[in-house]
């Protein structure tokens, strides 16, 4: 047993590039929120530096990742929770759910039916670029549909 | 059949005109009520027009769909998709379309032959030189006819034996006790999670409590709740979510692990009372003396309705025999005739005191004085407190820790008022309805003295009796103590004889399996949805596919006793069947009369006469139904996913549901129609009709606990396992959920930081968790000497052997357990926690004790997950 580092693959085509923040600006601890793909209350994220390795990470330390913050149980508000240590965002405040951040989001105990949807990040020099989503936003039919109409 | 998961980031929505078909779900206690939309493939919803009438997106609990509420199932043959939602509309249970994560992904349980369920038994099969094949179901039902024939003729009905589940749903739980109980009248009958019939927790019975008395409601309105041996958060999860978090009430929990659940109850002020596995009977002892000692028991409570000693021994006309406790033959330990009586008796135990507890249980001595204060008052005001058990109290040391339990319960002043209740919180739904009682009086097992009682059937196939056994719906040795033992002698039985069918034909496999049990082996038929291994997949000769929730229409009970409807919306795969039809057929094939039903609901109309008087009753409904010129199923469909709680009544016209039994406050005129009033609804189930204490002698197991409990100097672990959230039972469904295998892709082993650090272990970590120590009894059906019942005169009169057992598992490194013990799941395929435990069952009630093992611990190497970032997560799950 044993072996390399493995991270779940997604589809970013149609998604819009939007710069969300810079590398040297961020502190590890210190959660910052922004809204993607769309300028919507659903589409509401934290961007958390973790100080450890995560799935998806980004930055020198493969530690910056960026995740919805609504609940896929539902709909809870997770803003608040998110914590670089142990790298969990919950335990949610209506039903309890909490999500690992380390592992793309993924359920760590609850009853969310999805992990937390993920923020696929890239450094461009200094700057950081949310370029996908991975998984179904809270309240979303369809990720790649902007809420006020604009289309993606 | 695990797969990759991929999340998806759009969802297909049901359209307005989609078929609906009401459900509950199909896992926990708590039966949520969910919603099912069917609609033809490419007709989809749309975000401003679909069934949910909502627009998306939504926000904070609005209606949603995730990509795990979707399949493709076929209706009628033809591909349509399907989505399962939590009701929205759900007026009751799960309010507002709460739901947990295994209710929350029942789409993906469905039948889809391009999907993770494409291994769905489709067609019956019999085992021809080692391969199991198709035949017809003609061909598989001769065959077992014609052996069952010939081991009933020639060894008894007691080596015809089934191991069947308890709760999957009425029809066919009353087709199966028809054949079994009505039909050839074997007592070699036992549920999925014991060894033999019988009460689950006949401590808490013979106090006079039925075990499923309340309503969920009452776990809402009470003001402190005392949760032992399970954290309803993880298992219950609605009762959790949706009433006990509403209702506010302080929580007392008493579990070996820290869980969600008690990080809850902690931050609101809450209890947790960590106890060593086994010693629960302990902490109630001292909780109630302390209670006695301060006269904080609730004594007007007391006055009017625990028995005197006039209503116990001497009077009532019938005497003291008619008590349940009489019946146990522990020859007057258990018994209490009053309250000072039993007073009397707990002042006098040494194990009753304090310290004892304390060192005993591991709880600090205020936490149990603290305990025994909060459920009291402490000599305040009283507040609304409410008990509840489970699986860690009652399958660790069975009858002491539910008759302790009942009495702790009692002294507080719960039992019969809303949300003042003693009840178990449950584990899988109610479903069953028995055609006919267990044929006690042909049972092989006898206690001493000349009380018959239900047979070990596990004990009874280690002694080589059983030559048929049908297994329905069940793993049966996974689920049991001692579990590899155990199939390691079924292996032999079967595989291991040397007459193998060798062709398809009704007679060569009849001819071959009767000259197997004639050479002392067994067959075993296994009715299952998929290949279970190994029962189904390398034991039994024949298999026979069944269809299953959402396959045909069907009806049970969740944990306050609703009666719902579980729709037909789907085609079972292939030629599987309801188990009920099955039976049928066989039954047919044996020439048994009554068996002559062609519908689900020819079954449940039926099962609704012998539903009457017992706490499920429904016949009312049925009554009522046919009156209206409807079938009972249509009568329940209409009833949709609020149901109606049993018993069911008929007052003024109307059907009536009954909120909770014991229920003092309840007030009923005289009976109409259909309508029994039997007197627990109002009283205690005795023959007084009031509560009584049972009194639980330690000694009646310490010197078992001495034996198994683990030695430090030999790296010895207390290996104890329970439920999470995420995995149902055995699995069976999960692991062809994509979604859950990401998150659980193999078992888990929980370990305190410095045992991890002592044996080298990190979290990732393959262990492997060996006990070469597993203690199993063996022989001895009739009983004669009071003394035999002793596990000391056991292992000194050669009814004790010793086996082994072993489970690999994950590690996980936590502080949410105690030194010295490890927590692991408690039924997960291929790695079963029961292999480390004992069979031994409680002497007093044949009730196996599941949460008591133990295990040396080695690592193996890093598992595949230690450095994967998108399978399991090592994260504590009790984070606050």
């Amino acid at each position: 047993p044993g072996g390399g580092i493995t991270t779940v693959r997604a589809e970013v085509a149609n998604y819009p590039r939007q710069r969300i923040g810079r590398l040297s600006t961020l502190r590890t601890g210190e959660p910052v929120a922004f809204k993607y793909p769309w300028d919507d209350i659903q589409a509401e994220n934290i961007l958390i530096k973790l100080g450890h390795e995560a799935g998806g990470g980004i930055g020198p330390d493969d530690d910056i990742v960026a995740f919805n913050s609504w609940c896929t149980h539902q709909g809870g508000p997770l803003a608040g929770t998110f914590r670089s240590d142990p790298g969990t965002a919950g335990p949610c405040p209506l039903h309890w759910t909490t999500f690992d951040l380390t592992r793309h989001g993924m359920v760590v105990s609850g009853h969310a039916t999805q992990g937390l949807p993920q923020i696929l990040l890239e450094a461009e020099g200094d700057d950081i670029i949310a370029t996908g989503v991975m998984g179904l936003i809270f309240g979303y039919q369809d990720n790649r549909v902007d809420p006020a109409g604009k289309g993606a | 059949m695990t797969e990759s998961y991929v999340p998806s980031d759009k969802v297909l929505l049901p359209p307005a005109d989609a078929n609906v078909h009401t459900t509950a779900c199909d896992y926990c206690i708590v039966g949520c009520g969910y919603k099912v939309y069917t609609w033809p493939i490419g007709r989809d919803g749309t975000p401003t027009d679909n069934a949910l009438g909502s627009d998306f997106p939504g926000g904070i609990l609005r209606p949603w769909v995730s990509p795990n509420q979707l399949n493709v199932v076929k209706v009628d043959g033809v591909d349509h998709n399907v989505a399962v939602l939590p009701d929205f509309d759900a007026k009751v249970v799960n309010t507002g379309g709460n739901h947990s994560i295994r209710g929350g992904t029942l789409a993906l349980k469905c039948h889809n032959s391009e999907g993770p369920t494409r291994d769905r038994l489709t067609s019956p099969m019999v085992r021809v030189n080692g391969k199991l094949t198709e035949v017809d179901w003609d061909t598989a039902i001769g065959a077992m006819a014609d052996v069952s024939r010939h081991v009933i003729d020639r060894f008894g009905e007691s080596a015809w034996a089934m191991k069947t589940f308890s709760y999957e749903f009425f029809e066919n739980t009353y087709a199966i006790s028809k054949l079994a109980f009505g039909a050839v009248k074997t007592p070699a009958y036992s549920p999925h999670d014991k060894p033999g019939a019988g009460a689950d927790t006949a401590g808490v019975d013979d106090a006079g409590l039925i075990t499923f008395n309340t309503s969920y409601e009452d776990w809402r309105s009470a003001e402190v709740l005392f949760l032992s041996g399970a954290d309803p958060f993880e298992t219950k999860t609605i009762l959790f979510t949706q009433w006990i978090m509403a209702g506010g009430a302080k929580l007392i929990m008493v579990l070996p692990r820290r869980s969600a659940g008690v990080a809850y109850a902690e931050a609101r002020g809450g209890l947790f009372l960590q106890v060593t596995p086994g010693t629960d009977a302990l902490l109630h002892l001292a909780i109630s003396r302390i209670i006695v000692e301060n006269g904080w028991e609730d004594t007007e409570f007391i006055e009017k309705w625990m028995a005197s000693s006039w209503e116990i021994g001497a009077g009532m006309g019938r005497g003291t025999r008619n008590t349940p406790w009489q019946w146990r033959t522990t020859w007057g330990k258990i018994g209490a005739e009053s309250f000072d009586d039993y007073k009397q008796w707990l002042l006098d135990q040494d194990e009753s005191d304090l310290s004892y507890a304390a060192k005993g249980t591991g709880v600090p001595a205020e936490k149990i004085e603290q305990a025994a204060e909060m459920i009291t008052g402490g000599g305040g005001p009283r507040p609304k407190a409410s008990f509840g058990l489970e699986k860690g109290n009652y399958w660790s040391n069975n009858y002491l820790n539910t008759a302790s339990f009942s009495a702790m319960g009692l002294l507080a002043g719960a039992g019969n008022r809303p949300g003042r209740f003693i009840s178990r919180m449950g584990g899988h739904q109610r479903g069953w309805i028995g055609a006919a009682s267990y044929p006690r009086d042909k049972s092989p097992e006898k206690l001493p003295g000349r009380r018959k009682v239900e047979m070990d059937l596990d004990r009874w196939v280690e002694a080589g009796k059983v030559r048929f056994a049908w297994v329905i719906g069940t793993t049966w040795t996974g689920a049991m103590a001692a579990s590899q033992e155990l199939a390691s002698r079924i292996r032999e039985m079967t595989v291991g004889n040397p007459n193998q069918v060798q062709a398809l034909d009704r007679q060569s496999i009849a001819d071959a399996l009767i000259r197997r049990v004639d050479s002392g082996g067994m067959v075993i038929v296994d009715s299952d949805i998929y290949p279970v291994a190994p029962v189904g997949t390398e034991f039994a000769d024949i298999v026979l596919p069944a269809a299953a929730w959402g396959e045909h229409d069907a009806a049970r009970c969740n944990g306050e006793r609703r009666l719902r409807l579980y729709s037909k919306f789907y085609d079972p795969p292939g030629e599987s069947k309801p188990d009920w039809w099955a039976v049928a057929r066989f039954a047919r094939e044996m020439g048994y009369e009554g068996f002559d039903w062609e519908t689900d609901n020819d079954v449940f109309e039926e099962a609704a006469r012998s539903s009457r008087g017992g706490v499920l009753d429904y016949n009312a409904l049925v009554w009522k139904a046919r009156r209206d010129g409807q079938a009972g199923h249509e009568a329940l469909r209409d009833l949709g996913t609020t149901g109606i709680q049993c018993p069911i009544r008929y007052e003024d016209g109307e059907l009536v549901g009954t909120k909770r039994l014991h229920d003092s406050t309840l007030e009923l005129g005289d009976p109409e129609g259909p309508t029994l009033h039997p007197k627990w609804l109002t009283n205690f189930k005795s023959h007084s009709g009031k509560a009584l204490f049972i009194k639980s002698p330690w000694a009646l197991f310490s010197d078992f606990y001495e034996r198994i409990t683990p030695d430090p100097e030999k790296g010895e672990y207390w290996v104890t396992n329970g439920r999470i959230n995420e995995v149902w039972q055995s699995a069976f469904d999960d692991v062809r959920k994509p979604y859950i295998v990401q998150r659980w892709p193999d078992t888990f082993v929980e370990i305190h930081p410095d045992d991890a650090a002592a044996n080298g272990i990190e979290s990732g970590d393959m262990v492997r968790l060996v006990n070469d120590d597993v203690l199993i009894q063996v022989g001895g059906f009739n009983r004669v000497k009071a003394e035999e019942l002793s596990f000391t005169w056991m292992l000194e009169n050669g009814r004790i052997r010793i086996g082994r057992g072993e489970a690999e598992a994950v590690a996980i490194v936590l502080d949410s357990v105690r030194p010295g013990l490890l927590f692991t799941n408690f039924l997960h395929p291929g790695s079963p926690a029961n292999s480390l435990v004992h069979r031994v069952p409680d002497p007093i009630t044949n009730r196996y004790r599941f949460k008591l093992g133990k295990a040396t611990i080695t690592r193996i190497g890093e598992s595949p997950y230690k450095h994967a970032m998108d399978k399991m997560s090592f994260m504590p799950r009790d984070i606050v």
